[in-house]
């Protein structure tokens, strides 16, 4: 097992250099030079060929490489060019307000989905089954800002039940982090938004619940749980349910590391101040260290959370099974 | 099946051939083109998303040289790839991009600076390459006239030649529309350029609940609060409510004398400011003749590029007594008080004069102390600003509000849907044109429209074919229908451009500079006075050099 997880946590470093060094080339050859936008501002040439010295850009690339590898290693991203501020700091910022509008919506989703995707299959062939799988198609194709920009109107304008922007209503005290989201003015305004992304988030676990659990159905231990007078429900939820979950976790491990950053198009239509807005932002901007960081971070979570996701299936699953041999199933 | 096919193809060919007949004809009285085919035009825009307004103008100019027989593509691409390819490497036949208004712009010498020949270089502010040698003597004379009047005939004089030579087609001003809440506040102050998120508003609004707090919606974030490093006029509009500057220019753009009491012209490079008595900063600290030397001292010894246009006159500031301070300028420098100590702000020396590189402070770090009408309150990165007022400010009195609050939107339909649940009470820039009519419908809404004097234009490349000859230039002109793209892209609310220079800003605008109206005909008629010819497919062909 020990083995196991250090040839797992090479990969992983070998996967993280790959991704550094993408990104690095990535965001310097493919996105425009970062001090363009400062002629509009009327700064002369002389003048700009400062600001690209304070940046390092006059560097030649390979040296720029080495640097920004060093620096990677001890966690140093940098300071971003458009804000002048340290890297770190604003991802930090971000990244919190970003998890606190996803992680509460995922957990929805992947509790609600599954347990609905098990329903689906016990009454296949019925119209609940037929309206499931109808509704979790449509909310899975509807575009989020339109579903957003629905709900923003109904929910928003017309009733004007729920705020319709940001975290909390302006001016408020907060002296730190956990103050700002503990308060019943936070929840107001996470519930708009957190009902858009379940929309949309609900539909893929459903789906994939139901269709493994199709093919657990047809198996021959769950007409043996029948034949023993288990009731149809715990055949469903306790025997079969526990065999399909494996494609779930996977997705659920995918969507995680993603959600990390965030879900630009609902940020942007309720004006969440996260980490999607940030990223979309530097790219426009070509601030390439905040995007660098950004995207390195997104990266990094999703290779932790499928390291997770594997050594969670041992335990979900006895037949899968990592032997020196490599995994088999 | 097949023989509706066959039916339809012969069709096809029998058009085909008609047409060929047509064309020929038609090319027969004409003589054969001698020279080579005009190379292909192709014309940068931005992406539809990002300005559709400008991204459809597009399409109709290429419709209309087409016409002409030029082949001409567009290419929409993304915004700072095309300054990129614009000012970087001016590497483009024609580009439409635009100046925005910004206030200290109202001179005209930023905006005449962009066809001076001496601003070609890589990167430069006049990537077109536009060189006229009188109009670049005229723009040095300008410069260093002091007198208005005088000054004023030198910068009609120039746009005349900048129009006739048409380097470039400014192709309309757009109107400022935006909207505020009119059940919480009125009297709201309307600024060319600036629309109401101007520097007066805060003093000339009047409550009308008891909610004294104005609150303001914005999808701008400044880039920094580091009056030493910020280069964006989102940065600056909000730090100039909270630092005094030695002149503050009118609603009206006319310099009223403010942290001075009054202000002498010495000479043409001499100027002496009296300094008002009795400011104080923020922090109780009383504002002096120091302070203001130290501020201007300070902004030219660290060398903060996005001032150098401003303090690059001043060779030297003296304080000589305690109330006055003399500039010495390198060379006389006309938009001195206007545009010099209008945006130059006063830093108070006991706070900076201890930091030695102030680009380089942390976020948290960077001082917010200043003199002016409002204090700094708070500032969480895009999300929420305050400013309350100053109660010690000479100016206080005149406030009727407490303060501002300025709330951060992803975008503007965020600020939007703000403006029409009554969370905001006025927007800082335009409404899209999807919006207005819905904000129009709307009873606790008022809508403002303003003119604006930044512009948007086509700039060609003067070092290519055809655009190096001024008579093709001139008939491309004729051939751009300006009134087409404000009634219907821009639904009316803008005006159509003849010179860089608009004419809301009526003292130093020109009335009387060429206009070229659209008309086919006319620029047909100078393309082949320039010795142009046409093929039998209708294509432009160059004169024999």
């Amino acid at each position: 097992m020990t083995r196991l997880i250090v040839s797992k946590l090479l990969q992983m470093l070998f996967t993280l250099w790959v991704i550094l060094t993408v990104l690095f080339f990535l965001f310097r050859l493919g996105l425009p030079d970062p001090t363009v936008a400062l002629v509009t501002d009327g700064l002369s040439p002389e003048d700009r060929a400062i600001v690209t010295e304070r940046f390092g850009l006059d560097r030649p690339l390979p040296a720029q490489y080495v640097i920004y590898l060093g620096n990677a290693l001890t966690g140093e991203f940098g300071r971003s060019f458009h804000y002048n501020a340290p890297v770190t700091s604003i991802v930090g910022e971000r990244v919190a307000n970003t998890l606190v509008l996803m992680l509460p919506a995922i957990l929805i989703s992947y509790t609600i989905g599954p347990l609905l995707g098990v329903l689906l299959a016990w009454k296949r062939g019925s119209k609940l089954e037929a309206g499931g799988i109808t509704a979790g198609l449509v909310l899975r194709s509807a575009p989020m800002f339109w579903v957003g920009m629905l709900v923003i109107m109904l929910f928003g304008i017309q009733l004007g039940w729920f705020p319709t922007s940001g975290m909390r209503t302006f001016p408020y005290e907060a002296a730190n982090f956990f103050e700002k989201i503990f308060t019943l003015d936070f929840l107001h305004h996470l519930i708009l938004p957190t009902i858009v992304i379940t929309l949309y988030y609900t539909g893929l676990p459903m789906l994939i619940m139901r269709n493994t659990m199709l093919e657990v159905m047809g198996e021959d231990f769950i007409e043996f749980a029948g034949a023993r007078g288990l009731s149809r429900a715990r055949v469903m939820y306790r025997h079969a349910a526990r065999n399909a979950l494996l494609p779930v976790v996977t997705q659920a491990a995918v969507t995680a590391g993603l959600a990390v950053g965030g879900q630009v198009v609902v940020e942007v239509v309720f004006s969440w101040p996260g980490l999607g807005l940030e990223m979309f932002n530097a790219v426009r901007t070509s601030d390439y260290p905040l995007a660098q960081a950004a995207f390195m971070l997104m990266a990094a979570i999703i290779l932790v959370l499928n390291f997770a996701a594997d050594v969670i299936y041992g335990r979900l699953d006895p037949r899968v099974s990592y032997t020196s041999e490599g995994a088999g199933v | 099946m097949t023989n509706t096919i066959r039916v339809v193809r012969t069709g096809l060919a029998v058009a085909l051939m008609l047409g060929v007949a047509a064309a020929t004809g038609f090319a027969g009285g004409a003589p054969e083109p001698e020279g080579d085919p005009v190379p292909e035009i192709t014309i940068y825009t931005t992406t539809e998303s990002y300005d559709p307004i400008r991204y459809e103008a597009a399409f109709m100019i290429q419709d209309a040289w087409e016409e002409l027989g030029f082949q001409v593509n567009v290419e929409p691409m993304e915004f700072s790839t095309l300054l990129q390819y614009f000012y970087d490497e001016q590497d483009f036949d024609a580009t439409i991009l635009g100046w925005s208004g910004r206030v200290d712009r109202l001179d005209p010498q930023h905006f005449l600076g962009t066809l001076h020949g001496e601003q070609i270089d890589l990167g430069a502010n006049n990537p077109g390459g536009y060189v006229n040698r009188e109009y670049d003597e005229l723009y040095v004379r300008q410069e260093r006239e002091f007198d208005p009047d005088a000054r004023r005939e030198i910068v009609l004089q120039m746009q005349d030649i900048a129009a006739s030579d048409a380097p470039l087609d400014v192709l309309f001003y757009r109107d400022e529309v935006v909207g505020y809440n009119n059940e919480r506040f009125e009297n709201f102050v309307a600024m060319a350029g600036e629309g109401i998120y101007n520097e007066w508003t805060p003093y000339e609004v009047t409550p009308l609940s008891d909610d004294l707090m104005l609150t303001i919606g914005t999808s701008q974030e400044p880039d920094t609060i580091n009056p030493l490093d910020s280069t964006s006029v989102w940065g600056w509009k909000f730090m100039r409510m909270y630092y005094d500057k030695l002149v503050r220019l009118t609603p009206d753009i006319e310099p009223e004398p403010w942290a001075a009491q009054e202000i002498i012209e010495v000479d043409d490079r001499t100027v002496d400011v009296i300094v008002r008595d009795g400011m104080t900063f923020h922090d109780g600290e009383p504002v002096t003749v120091e302070d203001v030397k130290f501020s201007f001292d300070y902004f030219i010894d660290n060398d903060f590029a996005y001032f150098r246009p401003f303090f690059g006159p001043i060779d030297s500031v003296e304080v000589l007594d305690s109330s006055t301070v003399r500039f010495h300028l390198a060379e006389p420098y006309s938009p001195f008080i206007t545009v010099t100590l209008s945006q130059i702000v006063i830093l108070p020396e006991h706070i900076w004069g201890n930091i030695d590189n102030p680009a380089d402070l942390a976020p948290d770090d960077i001082p917010t102390v200043g003199s002016g009408p409002f204090k700094f309150d708070t500032y969480d990165r895009g999300e929420y600003k305050a400013l309350k007022v100053f109660e010690d400010h000479f100016s206080a009195g005149d406030i009727a509000i407490e303060g501002i609050d300025y709330i951060t939107y992803a975008d503007s339909e965020g600020v939007f849907t703000a403006l029409l649940t009554g969370e905001i009470d006025m927007n800082a820039w335009r409404m899209e044109p999807g919006q207005i009519p819905i904000a129009e419908a709307e009873d606790h809404i008022s809508v403002i429209t303003v003119g604006d004097f930044g512009y948007y234009h086509m700039t060609y490349n003067l070092r290519r074919a055809p655009f190096d000859e001024v008579q093709v230039r001139r008939a491309l002109a004729h051939a751009i229908d300006r009134n087409t793209i404000i009634d219907v892209l821009l639904e009316g609310r803008g005006e159509a451009g003849y010179s860089v220079i608009a004419p809301i800003n009526t003292f130093w605008h020109n009335p009387d500079v060429e206009r070229f109206d659209f008309d086919l005909e006319r620029a047909r008629q100078l393309l082949e006075e320039a010795g142009y010819t046409w093929d039998a497919q209708g294509r432009i062909y160059a004169p024999q050099s």
